[in-house]
């Protein structure tokens, strides 16, 4: 098991953003996470990068307990991190970004992935001096997805890489994630958006209001996952 | 035509001095986000720390400036690291560090050198004649060494890894973080890195203006305007207004004389302000 949540809690102030969920997420699987707005889907995301800290449970990855651990650690230790709203650094050039994503990794080691990213993505070449913020959603989220990836991480966290973004750009970016599994990435995503979602993930987790309702394999809980979407 | 060339070369001179005082001042507020009141202090200790080795140690002058900038750079590391580090997302109390900062600075230099002007002499001197107008030598050696020190800041921040990671921190703190950036390694070496040009500009400035222990606050005033001029948080805004700045200070000078320059430049700016509340190249919002 690469990655193993067990009884999670998230607190904001007085709020319960997480009552105690488990999550396990094997070695070169891509886990999926569903749920509606608010159904702590983020959080759960946040907590294991490390942008929340947990009040209760273990977060451990690659046999090490996270939660004590700074989040600028926890991404060095092999955890890529794509953004909810992509947050790329908009006054950075597209090269930049993706650079700044495997900072401190040595000039050949940086090189390495920009040449393996620009292969997958030919974006990268196309806008490589603009700044990231001039970009449309889609060209943004391709920038946040090599940005995290740029690092070679052992993990891939997503947070809805969908979000906002039209159906031509939906079908570019599952095409994406499925090019960046292919090296043998194991994934972690959030979606509100189950239908494209499903057709990524080996495994599901569906969530309401800070709980796991439902677990399994994407056959089993696909018909929980889509009901759910329509609430 | 002589009176005009003269004062534009002036103004460039003093406008690639306020360049690095005013990039350093808004590398700090972009990246930490903090406003440093003892930047003036820094540009005091700078020209002090040069004066010292020339006059008491007697090393030669170019050594001593690079010995200014190590000290004025060291000191802001330190200073960055065990105090500034530890309540940096705190404004009341960065504000409360960086002022007592500058009176720690201002004060200890008035205690140990006394209150009246240094006699510390640029080590060159006359003036060069270029077509019609005589420049003083040493206001060109001064201009050539800043703008060859903003290329450099140019490169660190643009062409290297280090300046990748500190433009990333300023844009968006909490994902660069999450990328792996290590906040407690680079705000240190930011802090370094504009106190250290402040210690430059004290080192090769006050041997030209003058050295004694209130030489720093005119720094935080021209600082500040300049950086606001030129929008908060704009590294090519803060270089175009310091020039600007200088210019139109040259030019006040020679053609109107006395403290008129300063009045002009602060109502060119509240006029700016007015019609364009980001200032030259500004951006409103921070992050995407």
């Amino acid at each position: 098991m690469l990655l193993r949540i067990e009884n999670l809690w998230v607190r904001y102030g007085g709020i319960t953003a997480l009552s105690g969920i488990s999550i396990d997420v094997p070695q070169g699987e891509t886990v999926l996470l569903v749920g509606a707005n608010g159904a702590g889907k983020s959080s759960t995301i946040n907590a294991i990068i490390g942008l929340v800290p947990a009040a209760d449970g273990r977060i451990v990855f690659d046999g090490t307990d996270l939660t004590r651990i700074p989040c600028e650690r926890r991404a060095r230790m092999g955890i890529g991190y794509s953004p909810e709203g992509r947050r790329v650094f908009p006054t950075m050039s597209v090269t930049d970004n993706v650079l700044a994503g495997a900072f401190g990794l040595g000039r050949r080691r940086q090189m390495e992935a920009l040449d393996w990213l620009r292969s997958v993505f030919p974006l990268l070449v196309e806008r490589a001096t603009q700044p990231a913020g001039q970009l449309s959603g889609g060209q943004q989220q391709i920038v946040a997805l090599s940005r995290a990836m740029a690092s070679f991480p052992k993990l891939l966290l997503m947070d809805e890489p969908f979000l906002g973004l039209a159906p031509v750009w939906i079908r570019q970016i599952s095409d994406a994630i499925t090019q960046l599994r292919a090296r043998g990435t194991t994934v972690l995503m959030t979606e509100q958006m189950a239908r494209p979602a499903l057709k990524l993930a080996t495994r599901g987790y569906v969530m309401r209001g800070g709980e796991v309702r439902r677990s399994g394999p994407v056959d089993v809980i696909r018909d929980v996952a889509l009901a759910d979407e329509y609430l | 035509m002589a009176q005009f060339l003269q004062a534009a070369i002036i103004g460039l001179s003093l406008g690639a001095q306020y360049a690095l005082l005013a990039l350093g001042f808004t590398l700090i507020f972009g990246i930490l986000g903090v406003v440093n009141f003892a930047h003036g202090g820094f540009y005091m200790l700078g020209g002090y720390v040069a004066y010292s080795c020339v006059a008491l140690l007697g090393v030669p002058y170019p050594l001593a400036v690079l010995i200014a900038v190590a000290a004025t750079a060291a000191l802001g590391w330190v200073f960055e690291l065990f105090l500034l580090e530890r309540l940096v997302d705190d404004h009341l109390a960065t504000l409360m560090l960086t002022l007592g900062l500058y009176l720690i600075l201002s004060n200890g230099l008035l205690q140990t050198f006394g209150p009246l002007a240094m006699e510390f002499r640029f080590p060159v001197s006359g003036a060069i004649r270029l077509g019609p107008v005589y420049v003083p030598q040493e206001n060109l050696i001064v201009l050539a060494i800043c703008l060859a020190a903003i290329v450099a800041l140019w490169v660190v921040l643009y062409r290297t890894d280090l300046g990748r990671g500190l433009r990333a921190l300023a844009d968006d703190r909490a994902v660069a973080m999450a990328q792996g950036l290590r906040p407690k390694l680079l705000f240190p070496m930011a802090f370094a890195l504009a106190t250290g040009l402040a210690g430059l500009t004290g080192a090769l400035v006050t041997p030209i203006l003058a050295l004694s222990p209130g030489v720093g606050d005119p720094v935080l005033a021209t600082s500040f305007l300049t950086v606001i001029l030129g929008g908060l948080g704009s590294l090519q805004g803060a270089a175009l207004a310091a020039f600007a700045v200088g210019l139109v200070e040259a030019f006040c000078s020679v053609y109107f004389g006395g403290s008129i320059g300063a009045l002009i430049l602060f109502v060119l700016v509240l006029l700016l302000l007015v019609f364009r509340p980001t200032g030259l190249l500004g951006r409103t919002v921070r992050g995407a």
